[in-house]
């Protein structure tokens, strides 16, 4: 079978609702996820950038210190001297000094003040080894004139600090900080005459730098550093830091194309998320900022990132997401029901009219029609109600002339008898009925005597009237279930049916031939009418109806020829 | 019926898949960047209708673990500096070269060619290499501050030029040219006396430095704002290139007591599978056109001609394995980072 208008109209009103609540659902989880990127990126760059002051904070507060140390008299007083051995007494207070400023930072790896003669022979050194603190002296000093810590920091003015690139420490024999990723800040020393005599220079460790910067950052951030050309500092995974010191060159470019143009000094800040660049940064968002470090003549810098887990991000989107996918359900469950509902409401009432439409054939009842309705359905009801009823009334019109017809067809005009045509039908249904049961049937063929004088003298009004008195006299001679045709002319014809019919017909001829024979009064006119009656009996003298009719027939003329008002019985012998 | 067609077309296939196969010759070739551009492989692909694998290494120690890696990763020719070779040849890892097959030798300087004065080259009279660019390790002077070019190494101890001097921090070529600048005859075996010598004198240079560079770039940088005099040229004529286009007016000599050079060479593998197309890159690498990519792209000395700065004359010193890398290593540690000549 094939789906009705109201199974197809309820697909496409359910598809339609399904698609537009998921297209609905995915665009709003979709713009949601991306607001929280967006969100979660304006947040790590603050982040990023807030750590990027906080570094600021905290190298100014190293570069303090050397300037303290820098500036006390004695630091002057004691890289001037020449000679090494110079005013121990003021050296040795001095190297307290240093001393308790590596006591008080744990993050210091050195602190040290290197004359700027004897090709930067260091005077006072504090290494620091495990927790221990080391005081460096005699020949293990060393000299640090070719360092750039000391010959850039020597050319500086006075209060100005040097910070160095961050790399990894080779110098030997500085304890800890051999090998380890250091950042050196450096001011020069000036005695007061304005000549720079030396220089104080605070090894910071990288790591600990790092640690106080990000102390408070919340769990899941990574951080990432890099020097002005891309070469990881700090990375999650330790392996890729300080590549260049291994020989081999492990760019922050390579890992994110997108921070370029912090490189080529485009832009300062940079975002990266696994949102938009699923295969840049996988299951990420990334925040890379710019920042100045050191001299602001020597136009250095350093790259901070931080990176947060996008699941992380996505985590708040993901209980919207859920209800999302509930509420898609939901709609489209609401979207199936109401687009059942709604088909059925609207082809409701074209069933009505198609049932009204089919059933109007079959039966003549008026089906109730959806016509108090005000839209296009109420006006095809009120058309088709219309329609139907003039249809009906033509029908009715139609069928009552068919009738008229069929009667006219079947009887005879003037006298309302069954014509010949009807007779012989019903003729033939007798005999049907009657052959099995062998009861008999008789015909009798009357002919008017003498008929078509009376036309001729009288008229052929006062033969119709009379034609028509014999029409209701035979009629009302026989009983109801006979049969009384006119064949035409003065001819009648009578068929009885009924058991012993033989015995019976001639009493109800002669009740005919008495019947007929009485006045009768038309046009002011007194007449009489006799006729003369043919018999014949079924199945004895035929068993067709023509057979009948005719020997009937010839039983008149029989009739006739014995001198009329009479009847006879077909005799086949004759 | 489609099984009939099936069969046809793998018929038609196998037939014609011989040709296929014999046209994908492919040549695994293990180099260093800026020796095999991708032009100069197309156009060896398209000569020779061959496939060019090409595996770049940027350190002499990537180029070992890849000689090394092993029967999933092996290459047919190999770019290597003469002490690489040396090491690779001594392994067995490489074939022997039939000069017959590689004619474009002839373009070859006379120094090129003679392959037996090159050591690490040959072995058991026979050839592993061909040289093909190399770099020497000269020493560069700001033509402003030294009036007349220097002649030997040992300008760079000059105290006219203190704090005006840089060096390269490497502990071999130091030792090496440190070495050649005493006069000792082969800087590349040191007995315990020369040694030390070797060391003072390194402290002593250390002295008169300005600072020791590791990348070119930082040494341009350092020669330009701190106004620096001379330069030991680690990376050769392409530091003398860098530093004019950052608007110095520098000069570059080969010392007279000869300057240290890397000399790379096209050698091929134990593993090679088409001998006669390794051979047939190796000799077009020194066509003409070819090698001189060299200078135009790369700022580096091919093998067929002479850059101005090296005259037919200047004494070259291919760099030879060292007598103990350790103990050069070890020492330079202490001289780079300060100690006083008495805790070497």
């Amino acid at each position: 079978m094939r789906p009705g208008l109201t199974v197809k109209l309820s697909i496409l009103l359910a598809c339609i609702g399904i698609l537009a609540s998921g297209v609905t659902g995915y665009y709003a989880y979709s713009t949601n996820q991306s607001l929280l990127v967006k969100e979660a990126e304006r947040n790590l760059l603050t982040s990023t950038e807030l750590l990027s002051q906080r570094l600021s904070a905290v190298l100014n507060d190293i570069a303090a210190d050397a300037l303290t140390l820098a500036n006390m008299p004695s630091s002057a007083k004691v890289a001037g001297f020449e000679d090494v051995a110079g005013d121990d007494v003021a050296k040795e207070r001095l190297a307290q000094v240093f001393g308790t400023i590596m006591r008080l930072h744990p993050q210091y790896a050195q602190v040290r003040l290197i004359s700027r003669q004897q090709f930067g022979l260091e005077l006072i050194r504090f290494d620091r080894d495990g927790d221990r603190l080391v005081r460096v002296t005699g020949s293990l000093l060393q000299e640090k004139g070719h360092f750039p810590y000391v010959f850039e920091t020597l050319a500086l003015a006075p209060g100005r600090v040097y910070v160095s690139p961050i790399t990894v420490n080779h110098e030997q024999g500085a304890h800890s900080a051999e090998g380890a990723p250091t950042l050196r800040l450096a001011t020069p020393v000036v005695t007061s005459t304005g000549a720079v005599v030396g220089v104080v220079v605070i090894n910071v460790w990288l790591k600990s730098l790092l640690d106080s910067v990000q102390s408070d950052l919340p769990a899941g951030h990574q951080l990432y550093l890099t020097n002005e050309w891309g070469d990881f500092l700090a990375h999650p995974n330790p392996a890729m830091t300080f590549g260049f010191d291994k020989g081999r060159r492990l760019l922050v470019q390579d890992s994110y194309e997108q921070t370029r143009p912090l490189f080529d000094k485009t832009q300062t800040s940079v975002l990266v998320n696994g949102l938009d660049n699923p295969q840049r940064a996988k299951g990420q968002i990334l925040a890379f900022v710019r920042k100045p470090f050191g001299l602001p003549e020597n136009h250095q810098f350093v790259v901070l990132g931080l990176a947060r887990p996008l699941e992380d991000v996505l985590r708040g989107g993901k209980s919207l997401g859920e209800s999302t996918i509930q509420m898609v359900l939901a709609f489209s469950v609401l979207s199936i029901v109401l687009a059942v509902v709604f088909s059925r409401a609207l082809t409701r009432p074209l069933q009505m009219l198609t049932h009204a439409a089919t059933s109007f054939q079959t039966r003549h009842a008026l089906e109730a029609l959806p016509v108090t309705r005000t839209d296009e359905i109420g006006v095809l009801a009120r058309c088709f109600d219309q329609m139907r009823k003039e249809l009906k009334s033509h029908m009715e019109k139609m069928s009552q002339n068919q009738q008229e017809l069929r009667h006219l067809a079947h009887h005879d005009s003037l006298t309302g008898l069954p014509n010949r045509m009807q007779f012989f039908h019903q003729i033939e249904c007798a005999i049907d009925a009657v052959a099995e049961s062998g009861q008999q049937l008789a015909v009798l063929f009357i002919d008017l005597d003498h008929f078509k004088q009376i036309n001729d003298q009288m008229g052929h009004a006062v033969g119709d009237q009379v034609l028509i008195v014999v029409a209701q006299r035979l009629r009302s001679a026989l009983r109801g279930e006979d049969v009384v045709a006119r064949l035409g002319g003065d001819e009648f014809i009578v068929l009885i049916k009924g058991p012993a019919i033989a015995a019976e017909v001639p009493a109800i001829a002669a009740k005919i031939l008495s019947t007929l024979n009485e006045d009768i009064m038309t046009h002011g006119h007194r007449l009489q009418v006799c006729a003369s009656i043919g018999i014949s009996l079924f199945p004895d003298d035929g068993v067709t109806a023509e057979e009948l009719v005719l020997r009937a027939d010839s039983a008149m003329y029989k009739a006739k020829v014995s001198g009329r008002y009479t009847f006879a019985r077909y005799q086949a012998a004759e | 019926m489609q099984k009939y067609f099936q069969i046809t077309i793998l018929t038609i296939l196998l037939a014609l898949a011989p040709p296929v196969f014999a046209a994908d010759k492919t040549l695994r070739v293990l180099a260093w960047p800026g020796y095999a551009d991708p032009d100069v492989v197309k156009a060896f692909e398209a000569r020779f209708h061959s496939k060019v694998e090409v595996t770049f290494v940027d350190s002499d120690e990537s180029l070992w673990d890849k000689m090394h890696a092993g029967h999933d990763n092996t290459f047919d020719v190999v770019a290597a500096n003469t002490v690489e070779i040396h090491r690779y040849t001594r392994e067995g890892l490489l074939q022997p070269l039939d000069l017959a097959r590689l004619p474009n030798t002839r373009f070859q300087l006379p120094r090129f060619r003679a392959l037996s004065s090159i050591g690490g080259l040959t072995q058991g009279g026979k050839v592993y290499a061909i040289p093909f660019t190399y770099s020497a390790m000269g020493l560069i002077y700001d033509r402003k501050q030294v009036s007349v070019p220097p002649r030997s190494m040992s300008e760079l101890w000059n105290p006219r030029y203190r704090g005006k001097v840089l060096a390269f921090n490497s502990a071999q070529h130091n030792f090496s040219f440190t070495a050649l600048a005493l006069g000792v005859d082969n800087p590349f075996q040191l007995d315990v006396n020369q040694m030390r010598r070797v060391a003072k004198q390194l402290v002593a240079l250390r002295r008169n430095l300005l600072s020791y560079y590791s990348l070119p770039e930082e040494a341009t940088r350092l020669f330009i704002q701190h106004k620096s005099a001379l330069l030991f040229a680690n990376y050769g004529t392409q530091q003398l290139t860098q530093l004019r286009k950052a608007g110095a007016d520098v000069g570059y000599v080969i010392p007279e007591e000869g300057a240290l050079a890397w000399l790379d060479c096209w050698a091929m593998t134990r593993a090679v599978r088409d001998r006669s197309l390794a051979l047939a890159w190796i000799d077009y690498m020194l066509e003409p056109a070819v090698s001189r990519l060299l200078p135009e792209r790369q700022g580096l000395a091919n093998t067929l001609t002479s850059p101005p700065e090296v005259s037919d004359k200047s004494r070259i010193i291919w760099l030879q394995p060292v007598e103990d890398v350790g103990q050069r290593e070890a020492l330079w540690g202490k001289i780079v980072s300060g100690n006083l000549p008495e805790r070497l």
